[in-house]
């Protein structure tokens, strides 16, 4: 079956209702599947890929969906890269159509000579479509750079049958009501921002695409466009937060439901963020690129209960809920053996939303179905579940495993810090040393042993970090991931360069 | 009869679900008997 079926279907049912409204476009679902259809028509036979490097507009959904009407798949790139840390990634992926923004595509279109389209191009009033989606589409839909925080980045292809699998088990057709209206602030090359277009053209809720973020422009859209729905990334939301604070006068959106996910959330962040929306309803995502988005998400209803004072509620805040229905998810020790409850191992999950393979031939699945997700984590006896963080990140002092997580959240709780990161450094006698990185707040001066001595007196003294560096920027990616490889690197420099100063 | 578009229809014999993509009439059948619809799921939007 074909992607591009959420797409005739949610046309069938809805018709003139508006799917898409930004730039000043406004494409009701009839014209999406009608351009959406046009653009499939003129993709070069030789295509196998649909190249987008352009933010999220109104074009996006139709490129994502035309390619897959043709048996393309739909790969996006983080068209902010440089241009010579672009070409590589789009070159890798051809023969390609470009779909680029207008500062992108001519040195794009050189690189890929096959096609070139300015993303302009794509929203045009179509007429209704003799052609149908490709019926059976032997090439992956959808085509993702994976995050690469603590590696290479991967190229996860994730199926027709995948994608379906997870609108499908999670998404009813129009389900939402004529004036519910999502901003989308996720760019399309991240699971989240593909996730987004597919459920919201499905559900039936109009999409407002925010191609550039910012906390302030975020609250005026929200509050402009009527927005109903909203997802962030936590760096995102954590700027709201601030940014709201900072200037009470903006006025907050009326948002229903506000969901979270593609990193860890800072408690600290998640308790301002239920203080300052009393009336929204706030759901936590868990996923990763290879499936599909969300597999197990924390309830409207949990995070209200947290809200409420509720004890073991708001310890659960710290989890990302149950498993969603159509997934399996299980804590494994290092040989594959599955462990009770409570224990702490690799996360390793199975479903049909989960993609098999990378576009290198690299099987992501083991022979019975499971994808290990690189995380640590546990899961309590109710079926919640708790990513501890990546298993590359863990910390091994002395023999005790240390997650980074814990010590990061004892930094945010001072009032002074606004973010942080924690990794590990080699050391003589431990094996491992903590190390942080600490961005502070503006006008804010704070010494090492004053953050020493505040995560000391939080978490104790074996989980406080030998080297304390404040820097003005942690190295991220776009989805707001801490770039702890790049981190660790610079750590170990400036440790490296005291010593040899001594 | 008209089979609803966007519904799940089940076989109770064999657990086989079927979705439905394009409106039409006509009975859905599975082991010659008529396959009952499967209720609405309803989950918070996570994305």
């Amino acid at each position: 079956m074909n992607l591009a079926v959420l797409l005739t279907m949610a046309a069938d049912a809805l018709g003139d209702r508006g799917a898409i409204s930004g730039g000043g476009h406004h494409l009701s679902y009839r014209d999406l599947r009608d351009a959406a259809a046009d653009f499939a028509t003129t993709l070069p036979v030789e295509a196998s890929a649909v190249v987008y490097a352009g933010p999220i507009t109104a074009a996006t959904p139709i490129a994502l969906f035309g390619a897959a009407w043709a048996g393309c798949s739909f790969a996006p790139l983080n068209y902010r890269l440089p241009q010579d840390a672009l070409i590589p990634l789009a070159t890798a992926l051809a023969p390609a159509q470009v779909v680029a923004a207008a500062d992108r595509f001519e040195s794009l279109a050189e690189a890929l000579p096959s096609g070139r389209l300015d993303e302009d191009l794509l929203i045009a009033p179509c007429a209704v479509p003799t052609n149908d989606p490709v019926e059976a589409p032997s090439r992956p839909a959808v085509l993702l750079y994976t995050s690469g925080t603590s590696a290479a980045p991967k190229v996860a292809a994730l199926g027709h049958d995948n994608l379906l699998s997870y609108i499908w088990n999670t998404v009813e057709l129009a389900a939402a009501g004529e004036e519910e209206a999502a901003l989308v602030a996720v760019p399309s090359f991240h699971i989240a921002g593909i996730a987004a277009l597919l459920s919201n053209v499905y559900a039936g809720r109009r999409i407002v695409p925010m191609a550039s973020f910012s906390a302030e422009r975020w609250l005026r859209s929200a509050r402009d466009e009527k927005i109903t729905h909203a997802f962030l990334v936590p760096t995102m939301l954590a700027r709201i937060v601030e940014c709201a604070q900072a200037h009470p006068e903006l006025e907050r959106p009326d948002l229903r439901v506000l969901s979270y996910g593609g990193a860890r959330m800072p408690l600290p962040v998640l308790e301002a963020a239920l203080q300052l929306f009393p009336m929204t309803s706030f759901v936590n995502a868990y996923g990763l690129t290879e499936t599909s988005s969300t597999v197990a998400l924390l309830s409207p209803e949990d995070h209200r209960r947290a809200r409420d004072g509720d004890d073991v509620a708001r310890r659960r805040l710290g989890s990302v809920g149950r498993a969603i229905p159509g997934i399996e998810i299980e804590v494994v020790d290092d040989a594959g053996v599955a462990l009770a409850h409570e224990s702490e191992g690799r996360l390793r999950i199975r479903g049909s939303q989960v993609g098999g393979t990378y576009l290198d031939g690299t099987a992501a699945l083991g022979d019975d179905g499971w994808l290990l997700t690189g995380d640590r984590g546990r899961i309590d006896p109710d079926g919640y579940v708790w990513v501890l963080g990546r298993e590359d990140d863990v910390v091994i002092r002395g023999g005790e495993n240390i997650t980074p997580a814990e010590i990061e959240d004892a930094l945010l709780r001072h009032p002074d810090i606004a973010q942080s990161a924690v990794v590990g450094l080699p050391d003589v006698q431990w094996g491992e040393q903590i190390a942080a990185a600490v961005v502070l707040r503006g006008g804010r001066a704070l010494s090492a042993h004053e953050v020493r001595a505040h995560v000391q007196a939080t978490i104790g003294t074996f989980k406080t970090p030998t080297t304390v560096a404040f820097v003005t920027e942690l190295p991220m990616t776009p989805s707001g991931k801490v770039l702890r490889r790049v981190v660790r690197e610079r750590l170990l420099a400036q440790v490296i360069g005291e010593a040899d100063r001594r | 009869m008209t089979n609803l578009l966007g519904k799940r229809y089940t076989c109770d014999e064999c657990d086989a679900q079927l979705m439905v993509v394009k409106a039409g009439d006509g009975t859905l059948t599975c082991h010659g008997q008529p396959m009952g619809e499967v209720a609405a799921k309803q989950l918070p939007s996570s994305d």
